[in-house]
Formats: C-alpha cells, structure tokens, sequence
C-alpha cells in the first residue's frame, strides 16, 4: 500500500502545481486557486486539533484572524517586508493561543468548543472596536504585499497572480510538510492516542493537558499562518476574519472534507469554495445548497469525501 | 480466505462513486465558457446579495439590470450590448475581493459597480486600481472612499456620510435649536457620525451630551431617560438597522416625540418599510426620493421600478441606475474603453436629467470623484395616501453646499504616470 500513497502524493501536488495551466480552461482563475490554498490550510490546521487530538475548537477564526492583523500591522507600522509579515501574524497568533490555550485545555467536548467560542469572540470585539488600531468594522487597509527580493532575481508577487499562487503553494508546502512531519513523530502517535482513549492514555501515564496544549498551540501557529497569508491575498484584514462564523466555515471544510484523512480538509476547502464561488453567481440561495452538501455529507459519508472515496483498507 | 467473485460485479461502492461523480460533473460542466458569436460590454457588480445589506443591495441590482436594459434598447456601448454580472460579495470582504479579481480576470469586466459594505468597497478599489479598472461605488457611503481613500479610477454615486451629516444638521439647527444629545451606537461608524455632527454643531456655537449604546440593545430606557433629563432641543438617532427600530419606537413610546425632536442622517425607504408605524418619525435624509413633482424624467422611472418590484423606486434603485448609466454615457461620449481616459472625462462629468433625476445637474466632483447629489431632508410620517408616501421632502440641500470644500475631504488625487 506504500506505492499507492505515494503515487497519491504525487497525484496531489501535480494537480496543485498546475492548477494555474488547468484552472484557467475549466472557468476557475488562479486567485480562486490561491484561495483554496489558504483556506485549505487554515481547515487543516484546524483538523490537527479536530481530527487528530480529537477535541473541537470553535474559535479558530480568532487565531486565523489575529494572525492576518499581525501581517497587516507589521506591513503597515513596521517593515515593507513580506517574509517578515507572515512571521509577524504567525507569532501574534500562535502566541496569543498558546496562552489562552493553557486556560482552555482544562476543559473537554462541548465546553471546549464554548470556552474557545468564548475566547475567539473576545478578539473579535477587540478588533471591532479598537478603531485607531485596527480600522474596526471597516477594517485594516493602507497595506499590500511586497515583491519578494531573492538577490538573483525579485519575485513580483504584488501584480503576478501566477508568481503570488507559486509564493503561497511554497509556504502551504513548507507548512504541510512541518504538520505531516509532527504527525509522524511519537508525539503525533501520542496525540492519536488521546483522540482513540483519552482515560487510557492518562493510565498510560501520557500528561494529557500537556499534549492537548502543545497541539492547541502548534494548531494556533499553523492558524496564524494561513491567516497572515490569507491578509496577503487579501491586502486587508478586517474583524469578520475572527468572528466565530468563520470558524464555523472552517469546521464545515473539514468535516466536509474528512477529518480522519491528513488532506480532506483541503478537499473540503476546495469544494467550499468553488461552490461559493460558483453557485452565488447563479442564486442568491447559494448557502442553502453548501448547507445541504454538507447534511448529506455528515449523514451519508461520515468519514467526508475523502473517506468515501479512498476504499477501505480491510 | 478469498471470495469469489464475477469479474463483471458492480458492487454498492462503485455505483455510489460513479453517482458522485455524475453530480459533480452536473455542478462543473457549465464552468466551462462556452463560445459566444457577440462579445458584449461586461459590467460587473459586487454586492452582498445575501446578509443584512441583502434588501438594499438587491435593490441595487434591480435599479442596474434596468439601466442596462434601456442603454441595450439605445443601442448599448460603442455598438456593442452590455452584459451585467452581478456576483454576492455575501457582505464579507474576502469574497468581494475574491468575485471582484473573478470579474476582471475570468470575464474580463471592462466596468466594476459595487459595494453597499464601505469596507467591501474599499478594498474592491484596491484592486480595481491595481488593475486599472474604472469602479462606480453605488453604495458605500463612509468619508475615506472619497476622502483619503480615494483613488482615481473610484467614482462614487450615493453621498458621503459627511454630507448627509451636513445637511439634516444645517436642517436642525435652523428649526429646532442647538442644544442636541446623541443615541450613539459605540462602534467606530457611529463615533465618526457623531464627530461629524458634532463638528458642525460645535461651530454653530451649540452643545451636546451623548449617549455610547453597545450594538443589540434591546432596552434603550436607560438612555431615554438620560436624554430627557439633559432635555435636549433635538435627538440624534445615529443607530441602525434593528437598533434604530427598537429605540425610535421606545423614543414614542416614552412621549419624548412630544418634547423633542429626532432625526439622524439615513432612514432609507427600505428601512422605513420595514418598522411599525410607531417608529415612522423624525428628521432624516434620503439621497433620492421617487415623489419630485415637476423634475423631469422621474415619474417614468418610478412608474417602471414599480412594474419590476411592485412598490415605489427607492434611492438603492437610483443608485444602481445611475452607476450603469453613467458607464454608459462616458464611454460613448469618448468612444473608448480606455479606463484613465474615461477617468478623466468623468472628473467634472454633469450628469444628463435622464440620468440624474433629481433637480439641477449633478456632478462628479474632479478633485475626490464624489457625486454632488442633491440630499433630500425631510421627515418621515406613517404612509398618507400612497402607501409608499412615508417621507415628506422639507428641504432639498444641493450637493455642493452639503459636501462643503474638497479639501475638508482629506483626499490627494493621484493620477497614473
């Protein structure tokens, strides 16, 4: 079964490496694929916590979104600097989860996903109403990404839309690989483990509170990431970014998707959308029919799309 | 142990997979642009289609598809039909980014309407003017989209939020008197209201109190009774959308209407359809009224947005209307498509009175891009007669006078080399 994961694997970078050459025949443009990547990789950071500790948070927009104030911020009062900006939102997200995160993590299940509701909506009104630093509803404007100098030759992310898609699929590889990697480490087994039995894990003498942290905080770090990417494509962060019905959205993406499978978020993302794109130019009822996907999935496919198409092994 | 199995067996998982393949291919198939003999002119519009903006953008799109069927019936653009794409920006600033580069990109838009959320707007002419793309704000109305904002490829139709602050203002001080409290909603829109307000108050030599209201309250006595112990000549209702129900309702209730007089700057006709008689009071501004006897060209519209929408054309249909049309008359009067051309011509453009519908000639002012419209302030009554009859127009302020000097509106105009 190796050779098919791999042949897989390749499978899914192809189509990711192209899609600028085969999106543009099918309808699609390359900023719609540029979307899919960033979200995709906001839904997967979330399923690190969702499908592989197995405990639901419902604030994760929060983390997204400090994380695209933390790119815009830095690109507006600090440094013309686009490396420099994604570190930014990325500490300033992981950084505010991996505190908060100590205070969540003592709870489980549905207070879980309360107290992070909870928490993601007191960084929404934060940055709803701090005008003077944040634009408030109108949002963080006045920014825009920078060409990238790499000494031989300057990447022109700012107008290229096929070099930008190219900047942010590196980024969204370096982060899949750093997340597949922690994955495979004995602390990603561990973290399974808690998912699979929490109680006999702890009788195994695994420091429950501890993993579930350090998983809520690299989980938070990968967020503030994409969030800071997401700000890039953008050149604009605004409070919606945090609110708690964003990470509603994330949490369809990757159940739809399938959150037992390392890439079904991305799938669910890609489906999100190219729905929403594709169907609100058709009706306004758009959401009723990504509604309905969505039922059908949890009712009929509760391992997501991925599941249902991957033959099971036994 | 192996099973045995006919080698031409479809089993349940195969009919299922093929099944989802089949309705995926029903979503995907009619992504692929099919061959068209006629290239039409392509205008797209961005609004939140669904949302809370979703009335008044709808009636956006109403107003628009109407202009482009007339500017069709005319003959369309340099010859050619229009085509108007309208894509929901679901009031969310991503995806009105997103549909906004899908318009310029995929379908090649020579033109970009849009949008009613000022921050959608703001960042769709971030990239409008990254891509060199002529944008008509129909509707955003907060200052920086004209003001420090403003780009030069940005047009915008509906009126600031300075200039409707200025006009009910002037309005007020003149009847009722300068000593004012505000009904404030404490998030960064309503504070620039109230600064505005207070700006010009201020330099009338009034004074006022204020009341901050987190957004949602549903019980505004509190505030009512701090208003009626400052007894003030006027109440400034900044808040909106349910808030703004909720607490002229109270406001009549309490009988301060008696003691007082309220107004603010926007209740649109969607708005006031939308609440109780109870709550049809008060001062306010419309920025187009469909009742103007005597202006020419405007009963026909308001007879042919009645026989669309069956109700009275309300100023979200004029705006729609009058950013397709103004595409229209500017490209064909310069015979290009060229966007800085057209940007150039629009700059002090006078806008026709089949277009405008309003009295004397508006303009796009050359040095922020604002329509100079005119505003209308009067005051809303429940329905008398016509059943859209609910405002009654006292005193129409010409645009100018209620935008005051360009200066004051912090824009540099910057022109591509």
């Amino acid at each position: 079964m190796q050779s098919r994961k791999l042949i897989v694997l390749v499978a899914i970078w192809a189509v990711l490496l192209l899609a600028p050459y085969w999106m543009a025949p099918l309808g699609g443009y390359t900023a719609l694929a540029t979307r899919v990547l960033v979200l995709g990789l906001a839904a997967m950071s979330l399923n690190f916590l969702l499908g592989f500790t197995g405990v639901l948070s419902f604030g994760h927009a929060a983390w997204f979104g400090l994380g695209a104030y933390g790119a815009g911020l830095t690109l507006k009062h600090l440094a013309t600097s686009t490396p420099l900006a994604l570190l930014a939102g990325m500490l300033l997200g992981g950084l505010c989860g991996a505190i908060l995160g100590t205070l969540i993590v003592r709870r489980r299940g549905v207070y879980f996903a309360m107290v992070t509701i909870a928490f993601g909506q007191v960084f929404y009104y934060i940055a709803f109403q701090w005008s003077s630093l944040t634009g408030g509803d109108d949002g963080l404007r006045g920014f825009a990404r920078q060409p990238i100098d790499l000494g031989v030759f300057r990447l022109d992310i700012l107008t290229d839309a096929t070099a930008f898609y190219y900047f942010v699929l590196s980024c969204f590889a370096l982060a899949v690989a750093a997340m597949g990697f922690i994955l495979r480490s004995p602390f990603g087994r561990t973290m399974i483990a808690i998912r699979e039995n929490e109680r006999r894990s702890r009788f195994l003498g695994i420091p429950i509170e501890r993993h579930i942290w350090i998983a809520f905080t690299l989980s938070c770090f990968f967020m503030g990431f994409a969030g800071a990417l997401y700000a890039l494509v953008n050149n604009f962060a605004d409070p919606h970014g945090l609110h708690y019905s964003q990470s509603g959205d994330f949490v369809m993406m990757a159940v739809m998707g399938g959150m037992r499978s390392f890439w079904g978020p991305l799938l669910g993302a890609a489906v999100f959308v190219v729905l929403q794109d594709y169907l609100s130019s058709v009706t306004v009822n758009w959401m009723s029919f990504v509604g309905l996907l969505f039922i059908l999935v949890v009712l009929f496919f509760p391992r997501g799309l991925l599941g249902f198409f991957q033959r099971s092994r036994a | 142990m192996p099973i045995s199995r006919r080698s031409w067996s479809v089993d349940r998982r195969t009919i299922l997979k093929s099944g989802a393949l089949i309705a995926a291919a029903q979503i995907t198939s009619p992504f692929v642009i099919r061959a068209r003999g006629e290239t039409p002119i392509r205008i797209g519009m961005v609004d939140p289609l669904t949302g809370v903006y979703a009335a008044i953008a709808q009636n956006e799109v109403v107003g628009a598809k109407y202009a482009a069927e007339e500017i069709n019936k005319k003959g369309g653009i340099l010859g050619r039909p229009i085509e108007l794409l309208v894509e929901d920006s679901a009031n969310d600033v991503g995806t009105g980014v997103q549909k906004t580069r899908k318009l310029i990109d995929r379908d090649q838009v020579s033109f970009i309407i849009g949008d009613v959320n000022s921050g959608i707007a703001i960042a769709m002419a971030q990239v409008t003017s990254e891509k060199k793309v002529l944008h008509v704000v129909s509707g955003g109305h907060t200052d920086p989209i004209t003001g420090t904002s403003c780009s030069w490829n940005v047009f915008r139709v509906c009126n600031s939020t300075a200039m409707d602050a200025n006009a009910i203002a002037t309005t007020l001080i003149e009847k009722f008197g300068k000593k004012w409290y505000f009904l404030t909603p404490d998030y960064a829109y309503g504070h620039s209201v109230q600064a505005s307000f207070e700006k010009i108050l201020k330099s009338a030599g009034g004074t006022s109190a204020a009341s901050l209201v987190p957004l949602g309250t549903p019980d505004y006595s509190a505030y009512l009774i701090q208003a009626k112990a400052y007894s003030p000549q006027v109440l400034i209702n900044v808040m909106g959308g349910g808030d703004q129900v909720a607490s002229l309702k109270q406001f009549v209730q309490f009988g301060l209407d008696k003691q007082m007089a309220v107004g603010g700057t926007l209740f649109e006709l969607e708005s006031i359809r939308a609440v109780p008689d109870g709550a049809r009071v008060g001062w306010w501004t419309m920025e187009w009224w469909w009742d103007q006897p005597g202006v020419p060209h405007v009963a026909e519209f308001n007879a042919a947005m009645k026989k669309i929408t069956g109700s009275a054309a309300t100023a979200r249909n004029w705006f729609g209307y009058a950013s397709v049309q103004t595409l229209a008359v500017i490209a064909n009067q310069e015979k290009t498509l060229d966007a800085p051309k057209l940007a150039h011509a629009l700059a002090g453009f006078k806008l026709p009175p089949e277009i405008a519908l309003q009295p004397g000639a508006p303009e796009y002012r050359a040095g922020d891009h604002e329509l100079m419209s005119t505003v209308f302030v009067g005051e809303a009554h429940p329905p008398q007669g016509d059943a859209d009859n609910m405002f009654t127009v006292k005193s129409p302020v010409p645009g100018d006078k209620a935008a005051g000097p360009v200066e004051e509106s912090g824009c540099k105009m910057q022109w591509p080399a």
